[in-house]
């Protein structure tokens, strides 16, 4: 009888350590990800690659990490500076290595987890692939995917956070690229003035954001659609009819009716973004509107919101509303998301 | 009790050695191997040996690289095995012979009629998060080299070497990559090819291995639909003119022997 029940146990001892080896561990540290409520649902699919603390850490670190650079200069975070919302400061186009200039202004990267595609033109249509385009741009930072991965794979010290955070011995472009999309798809901006008053937390808009408000739903609204404030589409805005350097969204789709459209990009944070437009000719927000009222340079794909009834083209737009607009505009200011220190390089 | 002990541990360690028993028969499933067979002009296509194409242009070949996907075989009942998505993207590389046999297992046992594939890979996959691509379409792996980070999808065909009808200024290089495969949200140039052979008599799925040559003729990049010179166009990667090079080369795709 004692021995069968010996027996007994073997078995069941036996049954709990084959079927634990099939259930995967979770020790990870899942990190909530809170969609704002004023925001449309994300497109990036989280259930996929859920955000963990350890996977959002390493993207962090990655994100700041110059070797990914072929001269170990530039890192994600030297053309996506926190301090300007995620672009970099004071440049029209942005440096890479070598010195050398882009050929456009960088585009702001947080709220991705809502965006259908991404950079100017939408040449990538799915976040993961994302860093693959900066890293294996020839002036920007010029590398390899394959090198950067045998870089961090000598890394004992990468080699064990990608141990962690994604139970790997070696370092893949897969789990690389989703230690990526978690530190973006936690880089949510929703806490400005303007959303805490339209969650209704209490903030109130002065009586000349309010003016300004009601502006923007009437003639910017259309394109600066959502509280994404972008539509995602693509259109010219008539910044410039030459577009020989650049035809933008034609230089993807092939298409001539695409000939100098770009992204209708967000406004959120525009006091920190300067300078503006995809060439990044315009340096202050006084400057973006008087393009709009009277600096559309006509060509045939200019956009048709801007057809006014006379046939010219243009925003009209007085002095006193633009400056209702630009108040409004601060409005769209996040300070909390660009002074929070987990999003920060050290 | 002692006795119903005994049951129940035996009926677990049966359940437990049945769980690694794959589901489906053994005796019910066989293999299908397609080989690919690279040629010039009927001739065996070497890297580094002199060609002339139908325009008299002297070359040399240093890259032939392609992705075959989406692999389908119809059964003389009208039945089709799909080869399942994940496991369904093949690189074939002339710089690796092993990758120009793919090897297809699982397939029901029975009589099949055709073979389909895409030259290319699908639209879909070409969208699709990191974690769906993994093997063949691992950018910083297998598919290096084979994938558009800017204008994001996978090159579908990459056919490189020298002709002297280039210039000493290009180095003599001839670059063609090909891919697009039709755009996200705008439709755009679309380069996924699909062929479908018929068999001249059906090839059996029994006990036996047989194996289907797919002759893939190269000359065909430079005449079939329109007329292709390196002297013209000696790169050509994303544009209008990679439709009518990717018509070409499909039309170079052929079902050559057949080893039942």
């Amino acid at each position: 009888m004692m021995k069968n029940r010996k027996l007994f146990l073997v078995f069941i001892l036996l049954a709990i350590i084959t079927t634990s080896s099939f259930i995967v561990m979770h020790d990870l540290k899942p990190l909530q990800i809170q969609i704002p409520s004023n925001f449309p649902p994300p497109v990036y699919d989280l259930s996929i690659n859920p955000v963990t603390e350890e996977g959002f850490e390493l993207g962090r670190k990655l994100f700041y990490e110059p070797i990914l650079s072929r001269d170990s200069n530039v890192s994600c975070g030297s053309c996506h500076q926190q301090s300007a919302a995620f672009i970099q400061a004071g440049h029209d186009f942005s440096h890479g290595v070598d010195n050398q200039h882009g050929r456009r202004n960088a585009l702001p990267i947080f709220n991705a987890l809502f965006y259908k595609t991404f950079f100017w033109d939408g040449g990538v249509h799915n976040l993961d692939m994302v860093p693959v385009n900066p890293i294996e741009n020839r002036i920007e930072m010029d590398e390899k995917m394959d090198h950067v991965l045998s870089k961090l794979n000598n890394s004992s010290n990468y080699r064990s956070l990608f141990k962690q955070a994604f139970k790997v011995d070696s370092i893949t472009s897969k789990e690389f690229l989703q230690a990526f999309s978690q530190f973006m798809s936690a880089m949510i901006s929703a806490n400005s003035r303007y959303d805490k008053y339209v969650r209704k937390e209490g903030e109130i808009l002065t009586a000349e954001e309010l003016h300004g408000l009601t502006i923007f739903e009437e003639k910017c609204r259309s394109c600066h659609a959502t509280d994404l404030f972008t539509d995602g589409s693509y259109r010219n805005n008539g910044i410039t009819n030459d577009f020989r350097f650049d035809k933008g969204r034609q230089e993807v789709t092939l298409n001539e009716g695409d000939k100098g459209k770009f992204k209708v990009p967000t406004l959120r944070n525009i006091e920190y973004t300067a300078p503006y437009m995809h060439n990044g000719s315009l340096e202050t927000l006084e400057e973006v509107l008087n393009h709009y009222t009277n600096g559309i340079k006509p060509s045939d794909t200019v956009d048709s919101v801007f057809r006014k009834k006379d046939g010219s083209l243009g925003i009209e737009l007085t002095d006193s509303e633009k400056k209702n607009l630009i108040a409004f505009l601060k409005t769209l200011s996040d300070k909390e998301f660009i002074h929070n220190s987990i999003f920060s390089e050290y | 009790m002692k006795k119903a002990r005994y049951i129940l541990a035996s009926l677990f360690i049966a359940a437990l050695l049945m769980s690694f028993i794959p589901s489906s028969d053994k005796k019910d499933i066989g293999t299908l191997a397609l080989q690919f067979n690279h040629l010039f002009n009927n001739d065996p296509l070497v890297f580094g040996k002199e060609y002339k194409n139908v325009h008299g242009e002297k070359f040399t070949v240093k890259t032939l690289n392609y992705f075959i996907s989406n692999i389908r075989i119809t059964y003389k009942d009208g039945s089709e095995y799909v080869v399942p998505q994940d496991s369904s993207y093949f690189l074939i590389r002339q710089s690796d012979a092993a990758s120009q046999k793919i090897q297809l297992n699982n397939l029901p046992k029975g009589k099949c009629t055709s073979v389909s594939f895409m030259i290319g890979v699908d639209s879909a996959r070409n969208t699709m998060d990191v974690s769906k691509r993994t093997g063949t379409l691992d950018v910083a792996g297998a598919a290096k080299g084979m994938y558009w980070a800017w204008n994001s999808g996978y090159i579908f065909l990459k056919f490189e070497g020298k002709s002297s009808v280039i210039p000493d200024s290009l180095s003599n290089n001839f670059y063609y990559h090909i891919g697009g495969f039709g755009g996200f949200k705008s439709s755009t140039i679309n380069n996924i090819r699909t062929q479908t052979f018929d068999f001249p008599k059906p090839v059996s799925i029994r006990n036996n291995s047989p194996v289907v040559t797919i002759n893939v003729d190269m000359a065909k990049l430079f005449q079939h639909k329109t007329d292709i010179l390196l002297s013209k166009n000696s790169n050509v990667m994303w544009g209008e003119l990679s439709v009518k090079i990717s018509e070409n080369y499909a039309a170079g795709f052929s079902l050559g022997n057949i080893d039942y």
